[in-house]
């Protein structure tokens, strides 16, 4: 697996409703090497308060110039890696501050993502793939997304949000999804209430049918959806999110609780995922560190 | 003056003494040594990499040259494999981070059979860190790496502060320190460091302790014992609740501790604790260290101990000075 640890440079950090940004860097290096739900570790230089760097999903990734990666990913012209993230702590607020020209140490592509080996023949398996994403965890979705839209896959976009706000990035889904159903808590765009709600509506209306399903959020979001799953037995794709320290596996920080005993208990996020099957992970709060807020 | 003296410095060692072969310089051009020697154990440099913070070398072999480090130290090597600590593990503090790892690790048999081959081919030296909970643990864990082929030396970590009992609890009493350290030198097949811990009020004690015991070098420090609360739910950022303080928040202080035990014993003494660039590692190898190692800036800068080794090389061919003339080299005011 090829990865990079380099000084790159900002192309634009753009802000978005909500606390949000999208970031693009200059990453010739890293982009063409990106697998759809893969990820980077990234921190703003010049900080010595701010060691770490912050692990998020690899958004979208572009050609020179602005033009979209769309049918052309294979084309060697990528060189623009985009991450989308909202501030959620001191991290991101240092990230938040970033413009145009600054330096960032990025080390990317990393992780195991939506379309390993194992992963791939449920895919075909199935009539549709539904996506699921709760706020900012919709940044893991979209380049999975667009792959699975060039093989023509059939799919469908479940999103939620707190807000309005929160439903950053549907623009970029629109072209590459079926259907789009959002939901907001205040009801201010779609569904009052949470996004697990339309997706059991049309998980009990598509009985019949054979899901894949895909997610990424908070915790309680992931959790009722792989609840949904189990019910309505669909396999389910889950992209974990935990604290990191390195990203590539030797810190064991970001280790997550899995089905097994002895030393087979823990998965590293970082390694093994950030995507797991659903019935891999042992969803409980207490013994797997997620719901973890900064 | 300066020039009378650097070449009245130079003439005795451009033969070289004890270093590898080097090519005779043209007259005049001063070459100097990194290579260092501890327990009858060459390394190409002083600059090695933290237990814990570097896996078993290979995960990071595709972001640098492991064969430009002095020596790699493996995370900490149980008899059995551990499966460590529940999350939350890790969490960042100003200029550092908190971990409670637990010491997940593949235990030593698997260590011998997956990670040692990899290790073995590499210039960079095997230090293996070795942790257990009970002095026949430590002696039985050795006795399983005894096995193994192309060990430099052990790193008998008794310092480990988020383990229930073993780690800490041994360096953290005397009586302990010398048992565990006497057993362990016994069974040992390859030389003794002992890694110690700085939570003890006199570390020059446990530093002469371990030496009287049969340490053939001392290595410290490990993380301070610290803990961060979230104020909204009142509850431990670490699930174990304290935690292990690394980085470069703590190097003055662990800076202090390598001068005072350099200054306590005669054996060499290995430096740790926030270094992440050129400047911290030569801080430690003037209070007394004969090597340092790199640890938390693995992880936000992997490049860190690589450009160490060219920083100190740097230094040493502007200051004319070999590696061996610097350690211990401070200068004291009124001395």
């Amino acid at each position: 697996m090829a990865m990079f640890d380099e000084t790159v440079s900002v192309i634009e950090n753009r802000p978005l409703p909500g606390g949000h940004f999208l970031l693009s860097l200059d990453a010739p290096r890293q982009a063409p090497n990106v697998r759809p739900g893969q990820f980077a570790m990234v921190r703003a230089l010049g900080r010595s308060d701010v060691l770490l760097r912050r692990p998020m999903s690899i958004f979208d990734v572009q050609a020179h110039g602005g033009g979209r990666a769309g049918s052309n990913r294979k084309e060697s012209a990528l060189r623009i890696l985009q991450l989308l993230f909202k501030i959620v702590g001191r991290g991101t607020r240092v990230m938040a501050d970033l413009k145009s020209g600054d330096k960032v140490g990025l080390l990317a592509p990393l992780g195991h993502g939506f379309f390993e080996e194992e992963y791939l023949p449920r895919a075909h398996e199935s009539d549709e793939v539904l996506h699921v994403a709760g706020g900012i965890g919709i940044a893991a979705l979209l380049l999975p997304a667009k792959q699975l839209a060039e093989a023509r896959f059939k799919q469908r976009l479940f999103f939620g949000g707190r807000t309005k706000d929160d439903l950053v990035g549907i623009n970029e889904f629109k072209p590459v999804v079926s259907a789009m159903l959002l939901a907001t808590e205040n009801g201010a765009m779609g569904y009052r209430g949470y996004v697990t709600r339309p997706l059991e509506d049309y998980l009990t209306k598509h009985t019949n049918k054979k899901f894949l399903l895909m997610a990424c959020g908070p915790s309680a979001m992931l959790r009722a959806t792989v609840e949904l799953a189990k019910r309505f037995r669909h396999p389910c794709l889950v992209s974990m999110e935990n604290r990191m320290g390195c990203g590539v596996g030797v810190c064991l920080g970001c280790s997550i609780r899995v089905q097994g005993s002895g030393h087979e208990a823990y998965q590293r996020v970082c390694t093994e995922g950030p995507v797991f099957w659903s019935d891999k992970i042992v969803w409980d709060a207490e013994s797997s560190g997620l719901g973890i807020r900064d | 003056m300066t020039n009378k003296s650097q070449l009245e410095k130079q003439a005795p060692d451009s033969g070289t003494v004890n270093g590898p072969a080097v090519t005779t310089p043209p007259a005049g051009e001063f070459i100097p040594q990194y290579e260092i020697e501890i327990a009858g154990v060459k390394f190409q440099n002083p600059v090695w990499t933290a237990s814990g913070t570097f896996g078993y070398g290979r995960e990071y072999s595709q972001l640098i040259d492991l064969n430009q480090l002095g020596a790699i130290c493996v995370k900490g090597i149980s008899p059995e494999p551990m499966d460590g600590n529940p999350p939350p593990r890790i969490y960042e503090t100003d200029s550092g981070m908190l971990n409670a790892i637990g010491l997940q690790n593949v235990g030593a048999k698997r260590f011998l059979n997956e990670k040692l081959p990899f290790l073995r081919k590499l210039k960079a030296r095997t230090v293996v860190n070795v942790f257990a909970y009970s002095t026949e643990d430590y002696v039985r864990c050795i006795e399983m790496l005894n096995e193994g082929e192309g060990i430099a030396a052990y790193e008998l970590n008794i310092s480990c502060p988020n383990t229930r009992c073993g780690g800490i609890v041994y360096g953290s009493d005397p009586k302990l320190t010398e048992e565990v350290v006497a057993a362990a030198k016994k069974a040992a097949r390859y030389p003794l460091f002992v890694k110690l811990s700085p939570n003890v009020t006199d570390i020059a004690l446990f530093a002469r302790i371990a030496e009287g015991a049969g340490a053939d070098a001392l290595s410290l420090v490990n993380t301070f014992v610290g803990m961060a609360i979230d104020v909204e739910t009142r509850t431990p950022r670490i699930s174990n609740v304290t935690a292990g303080l690394s980085g470069p928040g703590i190097k003055p202080v662990a800076l202090r501790m390598v001068y005072q035990a350099a200054r306590a014993v005669k054996i060499p003494v290995i430096g740790i604790g926030g270094i992440a660039g050129p400047e911290d590692a030569l801080e430690f190898i003037i209070a007394g260290a004969r090597a340092v190692q790199v640890g938390t800036a693995n992880f936000y800068d992997p490049g860190t101990s690589i450009r160490i080794v060219k920083g100190i090389r740097d230094y040493c061919q502007r200051k004319q000075l070999h590696l061996a003339d610097l350690v211990g080299s401070l200068k004291t005011p009124g001395k």
